[in-house]
């Protein structure tokens, strides 16, 4: 799209600004972090009798004391590839934020990108917190495989459906690798944590695929709050819920964007 | 374009719209088969816990009896729905959840019912089910009747839709139930189910029902994230998983009909979810 080209020097500072905004999601998430904390705390402990179990020489502890330890880096790699995820989405909100078309075009589109940007820089505090409570480091790049289709996508981006478009497809990823992770991490406190997230990122999805029918019908004027719900089309009672089961099938690995 | 009867034209290609229908059920037909594993799964695994031993035989007239279930909960909103009474704007928050969620009436539930364990929480959603398939099953009758007055092309396409994803929640969950050698839930056997039904019956407009149903979609949603770290079989937890989000879509479209934010929380609360104390099977 010629002049509006994105630089990725650009992208870098609004990642770096964004990480800025938002400074009450530390105060949300305030409950499940102490008690993410508190369960920690009791793991600290556990591992304590372990492993001087295992300095008496019990093989069988020892063992169990690996397998704890594994699963503590699985938690962490969840968390941090999440905070990934979440880092890279309000890079493309922010920087979809700017653009002519949205800056300037339909005013409820551009409300919802700003407050979609606020509620991942949220989600993403709150992974990069617990990573750190897990004894992980805070994740603070995008995920490298997503930030490199959206790097491809970003200079053929020309319209609100582009932006859209490519939209969907992070919600939809954050979401259904929310969804698998709910059964992969270790405690119900972060599965309290990443399920607590993912119907988000799910209705952000939904609210953009309701957008994008309207936008694909030629009809940008009926996206507005409050609709003028007689003109909306029979679709747009349909296309914002594809699935009857949210698929997991292209959630992100639990490594894909681990710190390295 | 297609002419309505009313005048209206509807802002969508025919051509696109069936693409689109098309594509959803593509996407539905394409899960059920992943969504049967994981219930298979979730049935050993439950079974495991309770019994330790083989599993129960499953007549084949059960899979029959789940399907009729839900077609009885439906019935019975329907009678139920005719029956006009006072409106109950809050029915489902006032009925559904106490002031604390269900975090802390989990442990509280009833210790006679016939499904403990995980299989409360199984039981309970099963029951949330039938009544969302019900009270949309009622509303969609009461538009038929005219009782709604105009009913838009998206409200009435949303009920629909919306109620088939829900009956298949319910015959997901009912076939656990079963796989364990537990009774379907059949009805909707929730103590909150007289004040829903009172609220649907005095609805009199599209805004009463999407206000209603979006109480429901709340509670299901969050019930959902409440059993995600409150069941212990990994089959039952991916499930609540891979529903919670659905729902949550659901509240999503409802509360912009609704002319109110889509995405409200930053995190889905439990504040709405329902209690298993609910349960009065």
């Amino acid at each position: 799209m010629g002049q509006e080209r994105i630089d990725t020097r650009l992208l870098d500072e609004l990642t770096e600004q964004s990480q800025d905004l938002n400074s009450d999601a530390l105060r949300i998430t305030r409950e499940a972090l102490e008690d993410y904390t508190e369960q920690a705390g009791q793991r600290r402990w556990w591992q304590r009798g372990g492993t001087l179990a295992a300095m008496a020489g019990g093989a069988a502890l020892l063992g169990t004391v690996r397998a704890t330890a594994a699963a503590n880096s699985v938690d962490v790699m969840a968390l941090q590839t999440a905070a990934s995820i979440e880092n890279l989405a309000v890079s493309v909100y922010t920087t979809a934020a700017a653009l002519p078309f949205i800056k300037d075009g339909n005013k409820t589109v551009a409300a919802f990108i700003t407050k979609t940007t606020a509620q991942h820089t949220a989600h993403g505090q709150a992974f990069n917190a617990a990573a750190t409570q897990a004894g992980g480091a805070a994740q603070n790049n995008p995920d490298p495989k997503y930030a490199a289709i959206v790097k491809q996508t970003l200079p053929s981006i020309k319209s609100p459906a582009d932006v859209v478009n490519l939209a969907i497809t992070l919600e939809d990823v954050a979401a259904q690798t929310y969804t698998r992770n709910v059964s992969q991490v270790s405690s119900p406190q972060l599965r309290k944590l990443f399920a607590s997230v993912a119907p988000v990122e799910a209705q952000h999805r939904a609210t953009l695929l309701a957008v994008q029918a309207l936008l694909a019908g030629g009809h940008p004027e009926l996206i507005v709050l409050p609709p003028d719900v007689a003109k909306l089309p029979a679709a747009a009672g349909s296309v914002a819920f594809p699935d009857t089961f949210y698929p997991t099938k292209n959630a992100s690995p639990v490594s894909e964007g681990a710190v390295k | 374009m297609t002419q309505r009867k009313g005048g209206w034209e509807l802002p969508i290609s025919e051509h696109e719209l069936t693409r689109l229908t098309r594509d959803l059920d593509q996407a539905h037909q394409a899960y059920l088969p992943v969504m049967n594993t994981s219930a298979a799964d979730l049935v050993e695994q439950i079974r495991e816990q309770q019994h330790g031993g083989p599993a129960p035989f499953v007549p084949a007239a059960s899979r029959r009896r789940v399907l009729l279930g839900v077609g009885g909960a439906v019935a019975a909103f329907a009678l139920a729905a005719c029956s006009s009474a006072s409106s109950s704007k809050s029915a489902v928050a006032a009925g559904a959840s106490s002031g604390a969620g269900a975090g802390s009436t989990a442990a509280s539930a009833s210790s006679s019912s016939m499904y403990t364990g995980d299989l409360q929480l199984v039981a309970l959603a099963t029951a949330l089910e039938n009544q969302a398939v019900g009270a949309y099953a009622a509303a969609l009758a009461a538009a038929k009747a005219g009782r709604l007055g105009t009913v838009p092309p998206a409200v009435a396409t949303f009920a629909t839709t919306v109620m088939a994803q829900h009956a298949d929640h319910a015959k997901a969950w009912n076939a656990v139930l079963i796989g364990a050698g537990k009774p379907a839930i059949t009805n909707v056997p929730l103590s909150n189910q007289p004040l829903v039904l009172k609220a649907l019956g005095a609805v009199t407009d599209v805004a009463g029902v999407a206000g209603l149903a979006l109480q429901l979609e709340d509670q299901g949603a969050q019930t959902y994230l409440f059993a995600t770290y409150n069941v212990t079989s990994p089959g039952g937890i991916a499930t609540a998983a891979s529903i919670a989000p659905v729902e949550a879509m659901h509240s999503a479209i409802l509360n912009f009909v609704l002319g109110q934010y889509p995405v409200p929380d930053d995190f889905l609360p439990v504040d709405k979810a329902a209690s298993p104390s609910l349960l009065t099977v």
